[in-house]
C-alpha cells in the first residue's frame, strides 16, 4: 500500500481493472464486486469465503486466480471426517520401518536413527503442509467445501489461516515462507463458526443476470450461434423460477448449450429440451416441474 | 459520494464511523475489521464508491444474510451523513442507537426474559414425589395436569431427560471396537528395539453420533404439549454432534443457535420473544417446503435423524405435506413422526394431512406423556 501513495485510487481501479480484464482472458467473467474481494485478497492477504448455490463457479475462482497469477494452485478437497492425517501430513510408515531394518548393523545411536527417519524424506506432503512449505512464491490454497469438515478440523484451520505455521511433533515448528492466498468456498449444508467467517474476506455469488450468463456463454462457447445461446439461457433462467430442488447453474447452462451444439440442433423447441432434459434438472420430480410448466412458458420467459 | 473527500485522514475517519454504525446495525465490524477496512480503503483508492462499497462489503459481512442487509446499511450511512455533517463526528448515525439494532442477537433476547419461570422452579424445588406420584405423572397427558403437577413434571422430566441422554452418550462408548493399529506410536517405540513392532498401540475411531434435525409444530393445537417438547428436544440435542433444531407454526424459525449457546431457562425466555407464531395455525407443507428449499443440505441420508413433532391437523394442502415429506424422506436416514394425539385411546389418524404424511414416516409414535417421549430412546 505504501508503494502507491501517490495515487491510490487510479492503483486500486487498476488493480480491479486489470482482475476484471484478467479474468475473463482465462475465460471467466466476473463483475466488479467479486474482482474488487480478489484484489483485496492479494494486497490484504487475508483469506476469502465464497458462499454461493451450486454451479456458479465457486471453485472456479481460485483456479483462475493461480493461473491469472501465474502461481501454484493447491487444493484440498473437504469431507466428513478428514483429518490431519489427510489435510496437513503424514508420516511414510512403510519407510521408516524398512530404514530402520536397514540401519539395525549400523553403530548409529537410538537418537540419530530417530533424527534419521523423523525427517523431511519420510513425510508425506498433504495440502496444507504444500502451501507452507512452496519456497519460490505465494500459491493459491483452495479449501473447497468447508462446511463438509467438522468443527474440529475448522478449529484447526483457524490456527494455520492466523500464523500460517504448522508444528510437527518429531520436527518442530515451520513458518510459511510465502503467505498463500486461500480461497475457501462453502455451500452452506451448516453455518461455519463466527471466528472464522471473520477472519475471512467474504463474497456471495448469486445466479448471474440474463447479460452476464450471455457473457459467459460467448465466452465458453464461441462457435454458439446469438440466437441460440439467448434461447437457452431465457430458458434457464426462467427455469430458475420454478422453485425447483436443484436450480440449475451456470454449469447448468453450458451442459445444456453444448448439449444442443453437439446434437447438432439449430434451436430450442420442445424436442431439443426433451433431450437435453437430464444436463438442466437432476431429479425426476424436477423433471417433472419442467415438463408441466410448458415449454411455450419457459421459452418466452 | 466518496469523492468529495479530499484529505486522507478525513477519508479514514469517514471509514472509522461507517465501521462503528456499521457495528449498530448488526453487522461484525470490530477493530480487526475497521483495521481492515482501512487498509482496504487504502489498497482501492477512495474516489471510486462502487469499488469501496464491494471493499467494505467483503470485508464487513460475513454470511449471506448480513450480505443482503450489507447495502441498505451502506445507503443509509451516506445519505443521512452529508459531506458537512461527516467532520463534525457523524451525528446522523449516533442517533440510530436507539433504532432497532438487531432483535436476533442473543443478548438482547436474554436480557428481556419475563421472569414467569422463575415461580415454577421454586414450586418444583419444594415438590417431592413418591413413586405412585411420579408414575402417575409420567403416564398422565400432558394437556389434562393440573398446574403445581406440570412444575413437578418438569423436575422429574429435566432429571429423566438427562438420564436418557446420558445413556445414550454411554451405549455408543461400548459399541467402539478396539480401533486401528496406531503406526505413529508403533514406529515410536519400536525405534529402541531395532523397528520391530513388538507392542502395536491402537487408535479408536471417534464415535459418530448421528445428526439430528427436528421440527417442533407449535402451533395452537399443540400448546399443552409444547414446553415440554422443547425441554425434551433440549436435552436430547446435547448428545449429537450436530442438532438443528426448528419451531413451526404457519412458517418456519431455526432456534439451532439459541439452543446450543445458552442454558435451558435463558433458552426458554429467549424463544418466547421469537416472533414464531405461538399457538397460531398450521401449515406443515409449507413449513417443509421452506425446509427444503433453505436447509435441505443440512439432510445426510446416511446418518440424519429426521424428527417432526405435531399432530398433523394441518390448514395447508396435503398433497403438498406428502410431496415435501417423500423429498425429506429421501435424504435422511429415518424419519420420525411423534404425534401427542396419539397417546388418545380412539384416535386415528385420519386427519387429512396425517394420512397423507404416514406412507413415508418410518417411526409413527406418540409424545402425549413423559414415558412416550423416554421410549423414543430406543429409535436414536
Amino acid at each position: 500500500m505504501g508503494e502507491s501513495q501517490a495515487s491510490p485510487s487510479d492503483a486500486g481501479n487498476q488493480g480491479v481493472d486489470a482482475i476484471v480484464s484478467g479474468f475473463e482472458r482465462l475465460g471467466y467473467i466476473t463483475d466488479r464486486s467479486l474482482a474488487t474481494a480478489v484484489y483485496l485478497v492479494t494486497k490484504l492477504h487475508k483469506p476469502i469465503l465464497v458462499e454461493g448455490h451450486a454451479g456458479l463457479g465457486k471453485t472456479e475462482v481460485a483456479k483462475v486466480l493461480a493461473s491469472f497469477l501465474g502461481t501454484r494452485l493447491i487444493r484440498l478437497q473437504c469431507y466428513e471426517g478428514l483429518d490431519i492425517n489427510s489435510a496437513v501430513y503424514e508420516w511414510n510408515y512403510q519407510k521408516q520401518l524398512l530404514a530402520i531394518k536397514i540401519e539395525e548393523g549400523s553403530d548409529k545411536t537410538v537418537e540419530e536413527k530417530e533424527r534419521h527417519i523423523f525427517s523431511r524424506e519420510f513425510l508425506l506432503e498433504r495440502p496444507l503442509l504444500q502451501s507452507i512449505l512452496v519456497e519460490d512464491t505465494s500459491p493459491v490454497l483452495l479449501i473447497d467445501e468447508i462446511d463438509r469438515a467438522d468443527e474440529a478440523f475448522e478449529a484447526f484451520l483457524l490456527e494455520l489461516l492466523s500464523d500460517y505455521q504448522i508444528t510437527i511433533p518429531e520436527m518442530g515448528t515451520i513458518h510459511a515462507k510465502h503467505l498463500p492466498y486461500v480461497v475457501l468456498t462453502s455451500n452452506r449444508s451448516r453455518d461455519l463458526g463466527d471466528a472464522l467467517k471473520r477472519r475471512c474476506l467474504y463474497q456471495w455469488i448469486d445466479y448471474p443476470s440474463l447479460e452476464k450468463e450471455m457473457r459467459i456463454v460467448r465466452t465458453r462457447l464461441p462457435h454458439i450461434e446469438e440466437e441460440l445461446a439467448r434461447q437457452v439461457v431465457g430458458y434457464v433462467q426462467a427455469v430458475r423460477q420454478l422453485n425447483l430442488s436443484k436450480p440449475p447453474g451456470v454449469a447448468e447452462t453450458l451442459d445444456c448449450a453444448e448439449a444442443l451444439l453437439t446434437l447438432g440442433m439449430p434451436e430450442l423447441d420442445e424436442e431439443a429440451i426433451e433431450q437435453t432434459l437430464g444436463c438442466i434438472s437432476k431429479s425426476v420430480e424436477d423433471g417433472a416441474k419442467i415438463r408441466t410448466a410448458g415449454v411455450e412458458r419457459l421459452l418466452a420467459g | 459520494m466518496l469523492g468529495s473527500v479530499e484529505q486522507s485522514s478525513g477519508a479514514a475517519r469517514t471509514i472509522v464511523e461507517f465501521c462503528r454504525f456499521a457495528r449498530e446495525r448488526g453487522l461484525s465490524a470490530g477493530v480487526q475489521e475497521t483495521l481492515d477496512a482501512l487498509n482496504a480503503a487504502a489498497a482501492l483508492g477512495v474516489r471510486n464508491s462502487d469499488e469501496m462499497k464491494y471493499g467494505l462489503r467483503s470485508i464487513l459481512c460475513s454470511s449471506k444474510d448480513s450480505w443482503d442487509r450489507f447495502e441498505e446499511c451502506f445507503e443509509t450511512f451516506w445519505r443521512e451523513s452529508a459531506p458537512k455533517a461527516r467532520s463534525s463526528r457523524a451525528k446522523a448515525p449516533r442517533k440510530d442507537l436507539t433504532s432497532p439494532v438487531d432483535e436476533r442477537t442473543p443478548t438482547s433476547l436474554m436480557s428481556t426474559g419475563s421472569g414467569d419461570d422463575v415461580s415454577s422452579e421454586k414450586d418444583g424445588a419444594q415438590a417431592i414425589t413418591g413413586a405412585s406420584a411420579r408414575d402417575r405423572l409420567t403416564q398422565a397427558d400432558l394437556s389434562t395436569l393440573s398446574h403445581s403437577d406440570l412444575a413437578t413434571l418438569e423436575q422429574i422430566s429435566l432429571r429423566l431427560f438427562n438420564q436418557m441422554s446420558r445413556r445414550l452418550a454411554r451405549r455408543r462408548r461400548i459399541a467402539t471396537s478396539r480401533g486401528q493399529v496406531d503406526l505413529r506410536r508403533t514406529i515410536h517405540r519400536a525405534i529402541s528395539r531395532g523397528g520391530d513392532p513388538m507392542n502395536l498401540r491402537y487408535r479408536e475411531r471417534k464415535p459418530r453420533p448421528h445428526r439430528l434435525v427436528t421440527l417442533l409444530d407449535i402451533s395452537g393445537s399443540m400448546s399443552p404439549y409444547s414446553l415440554f417438547l422443547v425441554q425434551f428436544l433440549y436435552a436430547l440435542q446435547k448428545h449429537f454432534r450436530r442438532a438443528d433444531t426448528f419451531l413451526f407454526s404457519t412458517g418456519l424459525v431455526e432456534i439451532t443457535s439459541l439452543f446450543r449457546a445458552q442454558r435451558l431457562q435463558d433458552a426458554l425466555r429467549a424463544l418466547s420473544q421469537q416472533p414464531a407464531g405461538w399457538s397460531g395455525g398450521t401449515n406443515i407443507g409449507g413449513s417443509l417446503r421452506e425446509f427444503n428449499h433453505i436447509h435441505r443440505r443440512k439432510l445426510r441420508s446416511s446418518d440424519t435423524l429426521f424428527v417432526i413433532l405435531s399432530d398433523g391437523w394441518d390448514t395447508g394442502d396435503p398433497g403438498v405435506l406428502a410431496e415435501e415429506l417423500y423429498a425429506v424422506k429421501r435424504r435422511v436416514r429415518q424419519l420420525i413422526w411423534l404425534n401427542p394425539l396419539l397417546g388418545l385411546k380412539d384416535y386415528e389418524p385420519i386427519a387429512s394431512g396425517m394420512s397423507a404424511a404416514l406412507p413415508h414416516v418410518d417411526v409413527f409414535a406418540p409424545a402425549h406423556n413423559l414415558d412416550s417421549l423416554l421410549a423414543l430412546e430406543k429409535h436414536l
